[in-house]
C-alpha cells in the first residue's frame, strides 16, 4: 500500500464522509453528549484520581459461596475479600475466591451471542444479536410446548443454587418440562442418599466450635471443602485454641492429615468397614450411650426396646472385629480401638466424611455407617457433634405452571442401575441419550456445566455431544470456550457471578441461619446476560409470562417477602449490608427431640411403625388410613406428624426426602430390603477390587485448594499455582514398576490411557495412584490449556500470556474412568477404578 | 499570511470523516451499506490510488454474500471464541500483572480521558470503553469539535483541540495501534480486514505528522 499523502488523504477523506453519511458508519455511537472541552468533564479525585466502591456481595468459586465484599475502582472490579459481618465466614475468603476477580477480566471470554456456522466441533463461528438468539431458541422451543411435548427440551445445569436454580426452576415449570438434569452424582449424591434414608433430610455439618474429638474419612477439610472457609477455620480454632484431637483417616497425606495428631493411612473403599469396626469397640466395651437409640430402628421390629437395639447393633457389628477390619482396610487394630474410645468417650464428637468415603460402590451404605458410629455415642444434631445444616428459608415469587408438565426417564440412570436416585445419575445421561430407549431432548440446554469434562470417559461424552442425529440441538450458556461449548449451535454469553444478582442461602457452621446476596460489582462485560434475565425474555417470546421481569426484581421481592429480612429493610438493607442474620437466634440443634400435639383434626397413630400422621392431608378416608396403614397409602410421608416413643409424639426423623419412612434413624431399612440391598450398614467390598492383579493399581482422584472441577482453570492466579497434577504413587508401588520421583509414566486400562509425571512418596498408600481431578484441559482459554482455543495462538497479543513460565497443564484421569453407578445412590464411583502404571 | 479558516476546518472535516469510517469498520460486522459503499467508484479509486487490495471477490460477489463472509471473518478475528484479537487498548499496551489485561488499567485511563471531555459512554454500547472503535470515534468526534471551532474562526479553540487530539493519539491510539494493525494483517484471511488494518497503520502514520505540524501551526 502506498503511503497516505495530502492528495490521497483529501479523497479518502470525501468518500469516507460520503459513507458515513450515506449509513455506512456505525449503526450506533459508543459515545453520547457532546465536546465541552472548556467546561472540563467529570470531575475525579484530586489525590487519588481514582472512585473506589465497596460492594457487598457473595463468592460463587465453589458451592460454598462465601459472603464478601468486592472493591471497584473507575468500573473496574480490583480486589475481593471476606464480608467482615459474615457469621458463616468470619470475615475469611479462601484463594479461589480471591482469585473471582479473574473470571471477569480473562481474555478468552465469551461476549457476544455466537451462532455455529461451520460443522459441529469445526469452531467456526458467527456474531449474533441477542434478538437473533432468542428469537431462534424461541423457534425451537415454542413448538415443543404448543406440541404438548415440552419434556423434548432438555436443561442441563452444574452449579445451580438459591435464586439462580429458583428462576431456573421457575421458568423450567412454567415452560413445562421436567427434564431436568443436575450434576450431583459426579459430586456426593451417595452421601445425601445415605443421610436421607436415615434422618430424611441432608447435608450434616460440624460443630466445630464446641466438639471436643474430630475424626474425618476422605474429605480433604482444610484444603477444600463444601463448606470450606465457615467450617475448616473452626476446626483449626479448636485445635489451636482447646486441644481437640484430629484423626484422619485417608489414602493420602492430604494437607488435612498433615495437621491431625494422625494420619492413619487407610486402603481404597474401606472407610465404612473402619468405622463399623469402631462400632464393634464401642457396643462391645459398653462405651455407647443410650441418649439416642430410642430414635434408632435397627430391626425390622418398630417397638423394641433400648436394650433389644443395643443387643441388636451388637450382633450387627459383631463381626467387624479390630482384627477383620485391619485385615481388610490395612488400618492396624489398635489404632481402630483407640480412635473408636476417644471418639466414644469425648463429651461431644465430630465425624466427618466426604467423597473419599462415599464416591464407590456402595457409598450410600459407607455413609450410613457414619451415622450409626454418630448415633451410637449421641452425637447426632447435639452441640460438638454431626449436626443437620442450618441454612437460609427464602421465601420467593412463583410464576404459573404450565399445564402439561412432563419429564424424559434420562435423569435416573439405566433401568436397575440405582435403587434410590434421589440425587439423580446425571453422569449417565448423555449415554442415555445415545441409548435412546427413553427418548431423546430435541434441544439440549447446558449452563454453568461442562458434561464433556466432568464426568467419566469424557471422550465418548465429547463423541454423542458431536453427533447432531443423537442431539439435534446444542444451547449453552457459558463464559468460556470449554470441552463441551465446542460442540453447541449457539453459545450464550453469561455473566460471571460478580456481575449479577442472587440470594443465596448456604448453611452456617454455627447452626445459625445467614441470609445473604450477591448484587452485581460491576456491569455485565460486552454483552454478557445473566440467565435470570434471560428467562422472562424468552418467556415473553413463547407466549408466557413470569413473575418477575428480571434477576434483580427476583431478589427484590424476594427480600421484601422474607420474614425477617424484610424487616430489616428488605432489598434496600441487603444492597447496603449483603448479610443479615436474626439477631435473637440460638444455635439450632436438637429437632427430633421437639414435642409434637398431635391432637389435630385427621391425625391418628399407625399402630405398626408407631408414626402419627394425617389421614386427612394424605388424601384418603379414615378406614382406608386405618386398613392400609402409613406405610400402605402412597404419599403419606408427606402427612407424617409425629413419632410416638415411648408414650410420647416427638417430631423425630420426618421422611422429608423420596424415601417413605417411619420417623426413626433407619438403621434397619425397609426400603434397602426391598430392593435386596443390607438392611444395616454392612461391609461390601468393591467387586472391581476383588482379585486384582499383581500389577493392578487403585486409581483415585482428588480436588486442591485453588481449584474447582471445571470452573476455574482460565483463572490465571489459580492456574499459577497450580497447573500440573502428577500421580501420587507410594516409594514401594514405585519401585515395583522401576519408576523414580519425576519420571514420565503410563496410567491405562480398557477405557484408554494418560501419561503424567510420578510422584513417589510415603504419603500415600501402597497400591494407589491419586491424581487430582481440575486439570489437562483441551479448552478453557490460554491460562488454562495453554492453548487460546481451539487453535494455539493464545487470546492474541495478551501481552500476560507472555508471563506464562509454567509449561505444564497437567492430564484429565476422568478419561480413564467409566462411568459407573453406586447400586444403591447412582452416585459416579470416582475411587473404584482399577489401573496400571508404567513408567514411558 | 493570515489563517485559511475554510482550509483548517476543511482538514478537520476531512480528518474526522475518515476516523469515522474506520470506527465503522472496525465496531461491528459490516452491513450490506458499507459493503455497498466500500464498491462505489469513489472509493474504488482511491482505493485504486492507494493500491488498496480488497479482492475480487469484495467487488464481484453479491452484496449479502460479501458481509455474511465478511461478518463471519469479523467474528473469528475479532469475537471469538477461541483464538481472537481482541481489539482493545488495555490487551496490547499493558502487562498489568494485576487482574487481568482486559478491562485493564488502561481501560480506566481512556474511560477517564473521554469523560473528560464530557462525552460519555452510551447505555446502549455494549463494548469495552477503550475498543479501537470507540478509540476512532472519539478521534472522529474530537476532530469535528476542532472543525467547528475552525468555523467559528476560534484559534485558540481549535488548537486546544489539536493539544488534546495529539494528548490521546501520544498517550493511546499511537503506541497500540500499529502493533494491532500489524496482528490483523498477519491473522486475516480475507483481504478486506487485511486492507483495513494496513490503511488505519498507515493513516495512524499520517495523524502524526499532520498532528504536531497543524497543532503547531
Amino acid at each position: 500500500m502506498k503511503k497516505m499523502n495530502r492528495r490521497n488523504f483529501v479523497k479518502l477523506a470525501a468518500a469516507s464522509g460520503a459513507a458515513v453519511v450515506t449509513g455506512a458508519g456505525v449503526t450506533q455511537n459508543a459515545l453520547a453528549g457532546s465536546i465541552k472541552l472548556e467546561q472540563g468533564g467529570l470531575d475525579f479525585s484530586p489525590t487519588t484520581g481514582k472512585q473506589r466502591q465497596a460492594i457487598p456481595t457473595a463468592c460463587w468459586q465453589c458451592v460454598t459461596r462465601d459472603a464478601m465484599i468486592g472493591y471497584v475502582e473507575d468500573g473496574r472490579l480490583v480486589k475481593l475479600e471476606g464480608h467482615p459481618d459474615s457469621i458463616r465466614t468470619m470475615g475469611k475468603l479462601c484463594a479461589k475466591g480471591q482469585a473471582g476477580v479473574n473470571q471477569v477480566y480473562f481474555p478468552d471470554r465469551i461476549l457476544y451471542p455466537m451462532l455455529r456456522v461451520g460443522k459441529r466441533g469445526e469452531h467456526k463461528w458467527k456474531r449474533i444479536s441477542w434478538d437473533e438468539a432468542l428469537d431462534l431458541v424461541a423457534s425451537k422451543l415454542k413448538p415443543l410446548r404448543d406440541a404438548g411435548t415440552p419434556e423434548l427440551f432438555m436443561y442441563h445445569y452444574g452449579r445451580h443454587k438459591a435464586s439462580q436454580a429458583a428462576t431456573m426452576y421457575d421458568f423450567m415449570a412454567a415452560y413445562g418440562t421436567k427434564t431436568i438434569g443436575n450434576h450431583t452424582s459426579v459430586c456426593e449424591a451417595a452421601k445425601w442418599v445415605g443421610q436421607e434414608s436415615l434422618w430424611g433430610g441432608m447435608y450434616d455439618n460440624w460443630d466445630y466450635d464446641k466438639t471436643d474429638y474430630v475424626v474425618i474419612f476422605g474429605s480433604n477439610q482444610f484444603e477444600t471443602h463444601t463448606n470450606h472457609i465457615p467450617t475448616s477455620q473452626r476446626l483449626i480454632r479448636a485445635m489451636v485454641d482447646r486441644n481437640v484431637p484430629l484423626y484422619v483417616f485417608d489414602v493420602r497425606l492430604t494437607n488435612t492429615a498433615a495437621k491431625a495428631n494422625q494420619w492413619v493411612p487407610i486402603k481404597v473403599g474401606h472407610d465404612g468397614l473402619v468405622m463399623l469396626s469402631m462400632c464393634n469397640v464401642i457396643m462391645n466395651e459398653d462405651l455407647y450411650r443410650k441418649d439416642h437409640f430410642k430414635f434408632m430402628r435397627v430391626t425390622e421390629n418398630y417397638h423394641d426396646s433400648v436394650d433389644e437395639k443395643i443387643a441388636a447393633v451388637k450382633a450387627n457389628v459383631a463381626q467387624y472385629t479390630p482384627e477383620f477390619a485391619e485385615k481388610h482396610s490395612g488400618v492396624p487394630a489398635d489404632t481402630i480401638r483407640k480412635i473408636a474410645r476417644g471418639f466414644a468417650k469425648a463429651d461431644s464428637a465430630c465425624l466427618v466424611t466426604y467423597r473419599g468415603t462415599v464416591m464407590h460402590y456402595h457409598g450410600a451404605d459407607q455413609e450410613r455407617a457414619a451415622m450409626l458410629l454418630s448415633a451410637i455415642t449421641n452425637n447426632l444434631d447435639r452441640a460438638g457433634g454431626r449436626v443437620m445444616g442450618v441454612g437460609a428459608s427464602w421465601k420467593h415469587p412463583s410464576s404459573p405452571k404450565a399445564r402439561i408438565q412432563k419429564g424424559l426417564h434420562i435423569k435416573d440412570g439405566f433401568k436397575g442401575e440405582a435403587a434410590y436416585p434421589t440425587h439423580h445419575v446425571s453422569h449417565q445421561i448423555l449415554p442415555m441419550i445415545k441409548d435412546g430407549h427413553e427418548g431423546r431432548p430435541r434441544v439440549y440446554w447446558w449452563s454453568c456445566y461442562n458434561p464433556a469434562f466432568i464426568n467419566g470417559d469424557n471422550k465418548e461424552t465429547q463423541a454423542i455431544m458431536q453427533d447432531e442425529e443423537l442431539m439435534p440441538f446444542l444451547i449453552t450458556s457459558t463464559i468460556v470456550y470449554d470441552e463441551s461449548s465446542q460442540f453447541a449451535d449457539l453459545i450464550l454469553p453469561d455473566v460471571t457471578y460478580l456481575e449479577r444478582w442472587d440470594w443465596e442461602d448456604m448453611v452456617s457452621a454455627n447452626q445459625i441461619a445467614e441470609y445473604y446476596i450477591r448484587q452485581p460489582l460491576i456491569k455485565p462485560l460486552g454483552e454478557a446476560r445473566c440467565q435470570g434475565d434471560v428467562w422472562p425474555e424468552l418467556a415473553k417470546r413463547i407466549g408466557f409470562e413470569l413473575a418477575y421481569s428480571s434477576k434483580e426484581d427476583f431478589v427484590r421481592q424476594s427480600c421484601e417477602m422474607t420474614p425477617g429480612v424484610r424487616e430489616a429493610g428488605g432489598f434496600e438493607y441487603m444492597k447496603k449490608h449483603g448479610v443479615w442474620h436474626d439477631p435473637e437466634a440460638e444455635p439450632n440443634y436438637g429437632f427430633y427431640e421437639a414435642k409434637v400435639d398431635v391432637s389435630g383434626d385427621g391425625i391418628i397413630l399407625d399402630e405398626k411403625t408407631g408414626v402419627y400422621w394425617d389421614y386427612k392431608k394424605a388424601g384418603v378416608s379414615k378406614s382406608e388410613a386405618e386398613s392400609k396403614g402409613y406405610l400402605g397409602v402412597e404419599g403419606a410421608k408427606n402427612a407424617y406428624v409425629a413419632q410416638n416413643i415411648d408414650g410420647t409424639a416427638y417430631r423425630a426423623y420426618p421422611p422429608n426426602t423420596s424415601f417413605t419412612k417411619a420417623g426413626y434413624l433407619d438403621f434397619y431399612s425397609d426400603n434397602f430390603a426391598r430392593k435386596g440391598l443390607p438392611t444395616f450398614p454392612t461391609y461390601t467390598p468393591i467387586p472391581e477390587h476383588q482379585d486384582m492383579a499383581e500389577d493392578e493399581l487403585h486409581l483415585t482422584t482428588y480436588k486442591v485448594a485453588v481449584h474447582t472441577h471445571s470452573r476455574t482453570a482460565h483463572c490465571k492466579w489459580l492456574t499459577e499455582i497450580k497447573h500440573d497434577n502428577p500421580g501420587w504413587i507410594n516409594t514401594i508401588t514405585a519401585e515395583k514398576r522401576g519408576i523414580k520421583n519425576g519420571d514420565k509414566i503410563r496410567v491405562f486400562n480398557e477405557l484408554g490411557e494418560i501419561t503424567t509425571t510420578a510422584y513417589v512418596t510415603e504419603g500415600i498408600y501402597p497400591g494407589v495412584i491419586a491424581i487430582s481431578h481440575h486439570l489437562g484441559r483441551r479448552h478453557s482459554g490460554v491460562y488454562g490449556s495453554g492453548q487460546s482455543s481451539p487453535i494455539d495462538g493464545g487470546a492474541a497479543a495478551d501481552p500476560d500470556v507472555a508471563n506464562i513460565w509454567w509449561k505444564k497443564h497437567g492430564t484429565h484421569p476422568n478419561a480413564i474412568i467409566p462411568n459407573s453407578s453406586d447400586p444403591i445412590s447412582g452416585t459416579q464411583r470416582w475411587m473404584d477404578t482399577v489401573v496400571r502404571v508404567a513408567k514411558v | 499570511m493570515g489563517t485559511n479558516w475554510k482550509k483548517m476546518k476543511q482538514g478537520a472535516v476531512s480528518r474526522s470523516q475518515i476516523y469515522g469510517l474506520l470506527a465503522a469498520v472496525f465496531r461491528e460486522e459490516p452491513n450490506a451499506a458499507l459493503v455497498d459503499e466500500f464498491r462505489n467508484p469513489d472509493m474504488l479509486r482511491v482505493f485504486a490510488d492507494m493500491d488498496v487490495e480488497l479482492g475480487e471477490g469484495f467487488y464481484n460477489a453479491p452484496v449479502s454474500m460479501v458481509a455474511e463472509m465478511l461478518a463471519e471473518e469479523f467474528t473469528r478475528l475479532f469475537i471469538g471464541p477461541g483464538s481472537h484479537i481482541s481489539a482493545h487498548e488495555s490487551i496490547f499496551a499493558e502487562v498489568d500483572g494485576d487482574s487481568g489485561s482486559l478491562w485493564g488499567t488502561t481501560t480506566v485511563a481512556v474511560k477517564k480521558f473521554i469523560e473528560t471531555t464530557g462525552l460519555t459512554y452510551r447505555e446502549e454500547y455494549t463494548g469495552i470503553p477503550d475498543h479501537v472503535s470507540v478509540e476512532f470515534e472519539f478521534m472522529q468526534q474530537l476532530t469535528a469539535w476542532e472543525a467547528d471551532r475552525w468555523q467559528r474562526k476560534d484559534r485558540a479553540g481549535a488548537q486546544y483541540a489539536l493539544r488534546v487530539q495529539q494528548l490521546f493519539l501520544d498517550q493511546h491510539l499511537l503506541p497500540w495501534l500499529p502493533q494491532f494493525c500489524d496482528v490483523v494483517i498477519k491473522r486475516a484471511a480475507v483481504p478486506f480486514y487485511r486492507a483495513m488494518a494496513e490503511l488505519s497503520k498507515n493513516y495512524m502514520e499520517f495523524e502524526q505528522q499532520y498532528v504536531t505540524t497543524d497543532a503547531a501551526a
